[in-house]
């Protein structure tokens, strides 16, 4: 009898230990919400990829990307003598973050966060609020962002997830984009192209990093989906910005 | 019995909510993970030589990869080593994760993580600290991981000499490492830096993605060890090291030709990995900072002081156990090995003698039994100037006397030379006190010794090698050799030639020692290797030292033959790649005395 009413016990105070435990608060805004803090400079460290990134690579090398037969057929139209008339497919939003170059992010708004690039000048907007609705096709198409969380699953219902669920990546899916290349030398990538991302920070050895782990699917130039992971160093300022627009005479052509 | 059976039950409902936090506290990655390939393919196959492009190497770095010959990953020493901690995940093949699960508490206590073609991990969840700076470093090295938000952050130490690719791109013993591994859904991203004071010149960043698989294993080979060896170099002489003189190799120019990236680009560098590289690319205007090339100044390693005696405080003994019967203590000016058993306490070298109290301590520590016997391994000071005193410590048992009564001290034994070494006048007094000197001398090769159950060999490699009286002790039954000054982790090779040593003699000894030595599966463990100076090792880390120590024979062995004097040699550098693993510009042995040594030695006619 006694170790049933110790038992009864237990299980009363944990259940009602649980209980009490305070619903997690509601950030006002997204900004608000934010787990950690993608704002500032940031430099890509171009330590992967070298020879597809830091220099155009050669005409038909599209080593580690997945691409369809209809992919590739486009990939070896590409004319390097022109590709100086290529603008800025290169820097779209499926292809950008692999460009070397720097980031500013910023929040455009409680809801909107902004990242300006100095390499092809380019802008995303990514937005919080779901009610805005995308319009035309931009190189930066239409980003959906949401702080994504880590929920636990299954187990024995409310009991076991009266703790706040932890908050993971930023989670940024694009669509509406224009046809672009995947890299310099005409790889391509269609308008049905979907750019799921996730962006995530870090430190070590004392310095903070940025990474960005990017998800392309394209049912037209691409066999299976085509994931990278790429990162970026903190920098103090801008000092080191250097602008260049990948369009002569055209900065961007605006993201949404 | 309806009352128990409800208490039953109510005692685990309430187990269950109370424990549902800490279940919380993880976000799970077992399983098996097959890679995705859309980064660095070329890099992850078989890759180019000469293609270090994106990596923060500095000159060392460089020059280290430029001399690599793949022809020795096929050495019998090489043959079975699997791809180490700094690359294992970066390999082709799937990995796996597996909860290693404490079986009295439920409690995650670590996971395995079985890299591509490596061996598993394990990473200790369970709060423990790293080894000490002296104990053996292995392929994976040793690791222990913590959540931080969603990521579980691991950090590696103890790592053995190893690559960043597989085109002899290396990593030193010094490097940590520093992993996130981040789960979004079933994608796994895992973000490595790995920080080598020695080749990089800054930490070296990248990131490997992975997707959930469920329907593939991790992938391994089976067993390799000494019986799976077989000679994939058919004519080559035995202890063979292949590797290219620095103008010997045209690499470079095929993959140049190849790929067509700049030259510049090609040797990697840490100023190659940022944006602004590619538009002096594109302005032509190419020039390097030489700061990025120098081997840069040592930073402090946080996770354990992997520097062996660097790190140690001044004026302790550290004591470690290294297998069987033998321990080691550290901090004496020598590595001291000790054995234990009923027999008594027998002692390979006894130190510089400045902290003898603290070295009899801390044998103390590990038996209560008298010191029986001194095995020194040659006559230097810092490993026989403890003999007078840890001698009369001890007392001899039997031995040629005519009763088993103990005898006035230990027995200290040698080789003959080392008699004649520290008898020679020095002045008017001997090289050593009388007191200091082996009460034996052994001729010839070798002697044996039996104590505590275990038959000990002292061998006598050769006649002049770090002195002329060197001996290394082998503990049969332990399975523990003791090397003397003939390898040690922590500078180049000493020898004397004036005094009877030579570096031929030192390579000599080392290969020897590789006989000895016999390891176990994938080239680790088995024979435990116990340095003059250093950290506890094993064959590979001798063969990694053999390896260094011929190519500079080799390479200045060249530079005599082009006619070079002493000091265009020393302009050369042809230590320069490994200048900050064993180098020191001032004490006892620089760079320059070991240069102007090898030079001496190896002009002689």
């Amino acid at each position: 009898m006694r170790c049933l009413l110790l038992a009864a016990w237990l299980a009363i105070t944990s259940m009602a230990t649980a209980a009490q435990q305070p619903l997690p608060k509601v950030p006002p805004t997204p900004r608000a919400a934010a787990p950690f803090d993608l704002t500032g400079h940031w430099v890509s460290v171009v330590t992967e990829d070298w020879r597809w990134r830091m220099v155009t690579p050669r005409k038909g090398d599209y080593s580690s990307v997945p691409l369809s037969a209809e992919g590739r057929r486009i990939a070896d139209t590409w004319d390097p003598a022109r590709s100086a008339e290529d603008g800025c497919k290169p820097y779209g939003a499926a292809a950008i973050m692999r460009v070397p170059g720097r980031l500013r992010i910023t929040w455009d708004n409680d809801t909107t966060l902004r990242i300006d690039t100095d390499a092809g000048q380019q802008t995303r907007l990514l937005h919080f609020d779901k009610r805005q609705s995308p319009a035309g096709r931009t190189w930066q198409g239409y980003s959906a962002a949401e702080w994504d969380l880590v929920t636990a699953r299954g187990g024995l219902g409310v009991s076991l997830a009266t703790a706040p669920p932890r908050m993971g990546a930023l989670r940024v899916i694009t669509t509406n984009l224009r046809a672009g290349f995947l890299r310099k030398n005409g790889v391509p990538y269609s308008e049905e192209a979907v750019v799921t991302e996730y962006f995530d920070r870090l430190s070590a050895y004392g310095t903070d990093w940025l990474t960005v782990f990017t998800i392309v699917e394209d049912p037209r130039y691409l066999s299976q989906q085509f994931i990278t992971s790429t990162h970026f160093k903190r920098e103090p300022d801008a000092a080191k910005w250097m602008p260049t627009p990948c369009e002569r005479g055209s900065v961007t052509d605006g993201a949404q | 019995m309806r009352f128990r059976s409800a208490s039953i039950l109510l005692l685990i409902v309430g187990f269950v909510l109370t424990s549902a936090t800490s279940a919380r506290a993880q976000i799970d990655l077992a399983g098996e993970w097959a890679g995705t390939f859309h980064e660095d393919l070329p890099h992850r196959g078989g890759m180019r030589l000469a293609d270090y492009t994106g990596l923060p190497f500095n000159e060392a770095g460089w020059r280290k990869g430029h001399s690599w010959d793949e022809a020795a990953r096929s050495l019998p020493e090489r043959q079975c080593i699997p791809h180490v901690a700094t690359y294992a995940l970066r390999g082709p093949a799937t990995i796996r994760f597996q909860k290693v699960i404490d079986p009295v508490t439920g409690q995650l206590q670590a996971y395995s993580l079985h890299g591509s073609y490596g061996r598993p991990r394990t990473i200790w969840m369970d709060g423990r600290p790293h080894p000490s700076a002296l104990a053996p470093h292995t392929w994976g090295g040793f690791s222990t991981g913590a959540w931080e938000r969603n990521t579980l952050v691991v950090s590696t130490t103890h790592i053995k000499t190893g690559w960043l690719q597989r085109n002899g791109a290396p990593t030193s013993d010094l490097a940590t490492m520093r992993e996130h591994f981040t789960r979004y859904g079933d994608y796994l991203l895992v973000v490595t830096f790995i920080n080598d004071p020695v080749f990089l010149a800054e930490p070296f960043i990248r990131t490997t993605n992975f997707v959930l698989s469920l329907s593939s294993n991790a992938n391994a080979w089976g067993n390799c060890g000494p019986a799976q060896i077989v000679d994939e170099l058919g004519g080559r002489p035995k202890h063979s090291v292949p590797h290219y003189l620095p103008d010997q190799t045209d690499h470079i120019r095929e993959f140049l030709t190849y790929s067509g990236v700049p030259a510049e680009a090609a040797r990697g560098g840490m100023d190659t990995t940022y944006p602004e590289f590619a538009s002096r690319l594109q302005r032509g205007t190419l020039e390097f900072d030489p700061r990025n090339r120098a081997p840069r100044e040592r930073i402090p390693i946080i996770e354990s002081g992997v520097d062996a005696d660097r790190n140690r405080p001044v004026d302790e003994i550290e004591v470690l156990p290294v297998q069987g019967n033998v321990y080691v203590l550290a901090g004496a000016g020598a590595n001291i090995a000790v054995q234990i058993g009923e027999d008594g306490v027998l002692l390979v070298d006894s130190g510089s003698g400045m902290l003898n109290d603290k070295v009899i301590a801390a044998i103390r520590q590990l038996s209560d039994k008298p010191i029986r016997f001194i095995l020194n391994t040659h006559a230097h000071a810092d490993h026989m100037g403890g003999n007078e005193v840890l001698a009369k410590a001890g007392s001899t048992r039997g031995g040629g006397r005519p009763s088993d009564s103990p005898g006035p001290g230990a027995l200290v034994l040698a080789h003959e030379a080392v008699l004649f070494a520290v008898g020679k006048p020095a002045g008017r007094q001997p090289a050593m006190p009388v007191g200091a000197w082996p009460t034996e001398g052994y001729p010839g090769e070798s002697k044996e010794v039996f104590s505590n159950g275990e038959a000990l060999q002292l061998i006598h490699p050769v006649s002049a090698a770090h002195t002329d009286g060197d001996s290394i002790v082998f503990f049969r039954r332990s399975d523990v050799v003791v090397t003397g000054d003939l390898f040690v982790t922590t500078s180049y090779p000493v020898f004397d030639v004036d005094k009877g040593g030579s570096l031929n003699g030192v390579i000599a000894s080392l290969n020897r020692i590789i006989d000895i030595t016999i390891p176990k599966d994938w080239q680790e463990g088995g024979t435990m290797v116990i340095p003059g100076h250093g950290r506890v090792a094993d064959e590979a880390d001798v063969v990694e030292y053999r390896d260094m120590v011929t190519i500079l024979r080799d390479r200045i062995q060249y530079l005599i033959k082009k006619g070079m004097t002493l000091e265009q040699v020393k302009a050369a550098r042809p230590t320069f790649e490994y200048d900050g693993r064993y180098g020191a510009a001032t004490g006892p042995w620089t760079t320059d005395m070991f240069v102007e040594a090898a030079y001496k030695d190896l002009s002689r006619k």
